[in-house]
């Protein structure tokens, strides 16, 4: 298990849930970070941050600070 | 089917449209209302209010009103943008009625996301009608969606299957919505466990009134210090806290925690309702967006498109919007002209032409500029481009305080300050969105452009270093960086201190590319345009005819009489020097052969066509070479054009001093003197001041001011050499530096400085105002940034003064 923001471009992993029980973790729920689906680390902005997942068929752009805050367990 | 249920048909009614972003609920409010909307803001806070109306072919007269509420994924208020749509619909909104029904824009590619908003707003127990928009892109993704078996389990809704773009099923959308207020029916509510429907009820039992929905009881127990609980508390009394302590640590004892109670049971019964309703035919998904960002969000390629994407847009705001400015230009001056010609001279015709034409006319030059920028930046939105650039400079704009979202705003700022703060409107953050407003004015406008193309051309040398770089291009370059520096140090400052920003957040959706359409482009920007002209018609209008009436009264009969005189004088002598050659021509030729009559005729035409005096030397020099043999009749010709160009040269400068004198004896020009010394640490004259002053409304003002006060008219066009030829020949009225030049390059750097930063433009300022619902912003722009025009100004004069410029 590792936070989604350690995960590597090009890799894909399963979401196990979060860190916190905050308003940021309760937004990125909202956009589709559920536990349970499958999320695919896209590409980091030209500056590292912010960084591109994908979930379902939905794009998602988010701070890796943000992306922290989720728990991940790499696919295989 | 029930058309009309026993009771009678409410003859208006208000209609909320709400959904996702990027869901289309703007696309289909369009298709629903067409061109009959209104632009406003909600009082108080800074998001923008659009509503229109229309009616149904269910009940034709019935007039619906459809507000446009702000996207947004979840009742439980993220974003300033959420808490209005959450207020609207929970009809807790002051100035706005509640709803009557909801439409609840779902995108069918994000069917998911869409159930969990449209769970909780069934919560809301208002008539709620849902449209299942793009239905066409999620087809070709190969998802197939029930709607008959939707709408039976959300219990019994509408649900209506829509294209927005291509006005599929709008008029069913209509029709349905306008039967749903009808029969006041409501779908689902129990979608939540035992626990949470017990700690509701007590919280009900506590109440003193029924007015609350579920929706919002919702909120109660699960935001946290939110505004739903603060209200509760504030209605019902200290004394209910430990009812809501309680039943928070009841459903904490049972999930874990508030978060994963409420997001749990809305995905759960979300992807209950997904499998239940969606038929997906497993395809590999790596969509065209996909396959578009590989190279729009590569970490090298992405910049530099981005880049060139700035340059197009920049190049076609001053390129393609130059003919028709000038068209436009060229219409005012023909109007003035004709509004010249046809009255008596007089306040009227000055207020008209001056004023009214003049002013107005030199801010609704501005509008082809204005409409290629909104059209560029509707593609943009459109096309589901500007998340993506937000997205590349985030990190960049963040080192100055600003986000990524601020970097259209910024981009549009460049053209005009008006629709740059109008593009704030994406910030979510309140903050940020104010730092970004009070710093987008200083980047450098079209408007700054000609006071800086006459300066230039009048005062900085044109010198060339290293052989490529021009002193005239280099001062140019550097006023602009001189605003964007500013903008930085600003931003960074306002960050720091009044305007501190907690971390903020940058979860956005990237969309799916969409083509735009050109029917929704043209929508959004003839409603611009619709709102930009009313402004110019109002404000702008009056600002004008204020500065006009300043600069004309108290028009004083003496100066008038005195100048009438000297008008009159020239007209006299003129007349006897006129008539005296008259004879002597008459007697050159009376009794001569017709050879002398032909050459008289031809030597006069030849030189009607001297329009100056170079030309008039010229002609004289060819026709003593080939009229030698009437040296006398030649010359004699020649002093009767003289004599006419000099007394049309009079008469123009006997009526420019006149309205020179005017313009000092005018309330501007007495305030001018009065305040001259205030200025002059900057280098500036009383003439400078006025015009500087006068140019607050309107930055382009000050060419014209300029003229008016060097005796020339207002008729001053910015290359007019002559203008720069009196600029330069200015000299000193009083004072230690009487009779030295008042221009420099210091002087002309120090005007130029004080318009690179200072808030000239009375449009802006209207602009904050309207977007942040309060002349504070106003206010605290205008005050900083004429600060450090004046700051900026006076040390680039002392520096260059001192330097010997």
């Amino acid at each position: 298990m590792t936070p989604l923001s350690k995960m590597l471009p090009g890799q894909r992993g399963t979401v196990i849930g979060f860190t916190r029980d905050s308003k940021i973790a309760r937004r990125l729920l909202e956009l589709g970070i559920v536990p349970g689906r499958t999320v695919v680390y896209l590409r980091n902005a030209p500056l590292r941050d912010p960084m591109e997942v994908q979930v379902g068929s939905c794009c998602l752009s988010l701070r890796h600070s943000e992306a922290s805050l989720v728990t991940v367990k790499l696919d295989k | 089917m029930t058309v009309t249920s026993g009771k009678s048909t409410q003859r208006s009614g208000v209609v909320a449209i709400c959904g996702n972003p990027n869901s289309g609920k703007t696309t289909i409010f369009n298709a629903i209302t067409g061109l009959n909307q209104q632009v406003g803001n909600y009082p108080g806070v800074t998001v923008e209010k659009v509503t229109g109306r229309f009616e149904s072919d269910l009940n034709p007269g019935q007039k619906l009103t459809l507000v446009d509420i702000p996207g947004s994924y979840s009742l439980s208020a993220f974003t300033p943008d959420e808490y209005i749509a959450a207020a609207v619909l929970f009809g807790e909104f002051d100035g706005q009625r509640p709803p009557d029904a909801i439409i609840c824009v779902i995108d069918a590619t994000q069917l998911e996301r869409g159930f969990y908003l449209l769970l909780q707003i069934l919560q809301i127990g208002c008539p709620t009608v849902v449209a299942v928009n793009m239905i066409d892109l999620a087809q070709q993704g190969g998802i197939r969606i029930n709607f008959k078996r939707l709408s039976r389990a959300l219990g019994g809704i509408p649900v209506v299957p829509v294209i927005g773009n291509r006005r599929k099923g709008i008029d069913k959308l209509k029709r349905e919505t306008a039967n749903a207020i009808d029969r006041s029916f409501t779908g689902v509510t129990r979608i939540f466990d035992s626990t949470t429907e017990e700690v509701m009820q007590t919280l009900v039992e506590q109440c003193s009134d029924h007015r609350r929905s579920r929706a919002q009881y919702l909120r109660v127990i699960f935001d946290e210090n939110g505004q739903a609980e603060k209200q509760y508390v504030r209605d019902e009394g200290r004394r209910v806290i430990p009812w809501i302590e309680q039943g928070r640590r009841r459903i904490r004892d049972k999930f874990g925690s508030l978060v994963t109670a409420e997001t749990g049971a809305l995905t759960y019964r979300a992807e209950e309702l997904h499998r239940l309703v969606v038929r997906k035919s497993e395809s590999a998904q790596t969509t065209v967006s996909e396959k578009i960002d590989k190279y729009l969000l590569h970490p090298l390629l992405g910049p530099v498109v981005l880049v060139l994407l700035m340059v197009l847009v920049f190049q076609s705001i001053f390129s393609w919007a130059a003919p028709l400015m000038d068209a436009i230009d060229g219409a005012f001056s023909w109007l003035a002209g004709g509004v010249e010609a046809t009255m008596v001279d007089g306040p009227l015709r000055s207020l008209l032409t001056d004023g009214v034409i003049g002013g107005v006319g030199s801010v609704l030059i501005f509008i082809p500029q204005i409409a290629i920028l909104f059209i560029f930046i509707a593609i943009l939105e459109d096309s589901g481009f500007m998340p993506r650039a937000a997205f590349l400079v985030d990190r960049m704009f963040r080192w100055c305080g600003l986000s990524g979202k601020s970097f259209i705003p910024m981009l549009s700022s460049f053209a005009c300050a008006v629709p740059g703060i109008m593009a704030t409107r994406t910030i979510e953050d309140r903050k940020l969105r104010l730092i970004t407003i009070m710093v987008a004015p200083l980047m450098t406008c079209s408007a700054r452009l000609p006071v800086y193309a006459i300066m230039i051309a009048a005062f900085i040398p044109y010198k060339t270093y290293l052989g490529i770089f021009n002193l005239q291009g280099l001062v140019l370059t550097m006023l602009y960086l001189l605003g964007i520096a500013t903008a930085v140090v600003v931003s960074y400052i306002l960050k720091k201190t009044f305007l501190k920003t907690e971390r903020g957040t940058f979860m956005m959706e990237m969309p799916t590319y969409k083509l735009p359409t050109l029917r929704s482009i043209g929508i959004r920007v003839l409603n611009r345009l619709k709102s930009f002209l009313l402004r110019a018609g109002t404000i702008i209008l009056a600002i004008t005819v204020i500065i006009w009436a300043l600069s004309y009264y108290p028009r004083s009969a003496d100066v008038t009489h005195e100048f009438n005189i000297r008008k009159a004088e020239a007209i006299s002598n003129f007349a006897r020097s006129q008539a005296l050659l008259a004879s002597r021509i008459d007697a050159l030729t009376t009794g001569q052969s017709p050879e002398v009559g032909s050459a008289a005729e031809h030597i006069t035409e030849s030189f009607d066509r001297a329009l100056d005096f170079t030309q008039l030397e010229g002609i004289r020099t060819e026709l003593i070479a080939e009229y030698s043999s009437f040296p006398e009749l030649v010359e004699t010709l020649y002093r009767a054009r003289y004599l006419m160009l000099d007394h049309n040269q009079s008469i123009t400068r006997i009526a420019n001093e006149k309205a020179g004198a005017h313009i000092r004896g005018s309330f501007l020009g007495i305030v001018g003197r009065q305040i001259e010394p205030l200025f002059e640490p900057l280098g500036w004259d009383w003439k400078i001041t006025v015009s500087v002053l006068a140019a607050f409304p309107a930055r382009e003002v000050i060419i014209a001011t300029l003229g008016t006060i060097y005796n020339l008219g207002t008729e001053i066009e910015v290359q007019s050499s002559s203008l720069i030829e009196k600029m330069r020949n200015a000299v000193w009225e009083d004072g230690p530096d009487k009779g030295k030049a008042v221009f420099s390059p210091a002087v002309a750097i120090s005007i130029m400085v004080f318009f690179a930063l200072c808030c000239q433009c009375g449009a802006t300022l209207v602009t904050i105002r309207q977007e942040t619902a309060s002349w504070i912003y106003s206010v605290a722009t205008f005050v900083y940034m004429t600060a450090l025009a004046y700051l900026f100004a006076f040390t680039s004069f002392q520096i260059m003064r001192g330097a010997g410029f």
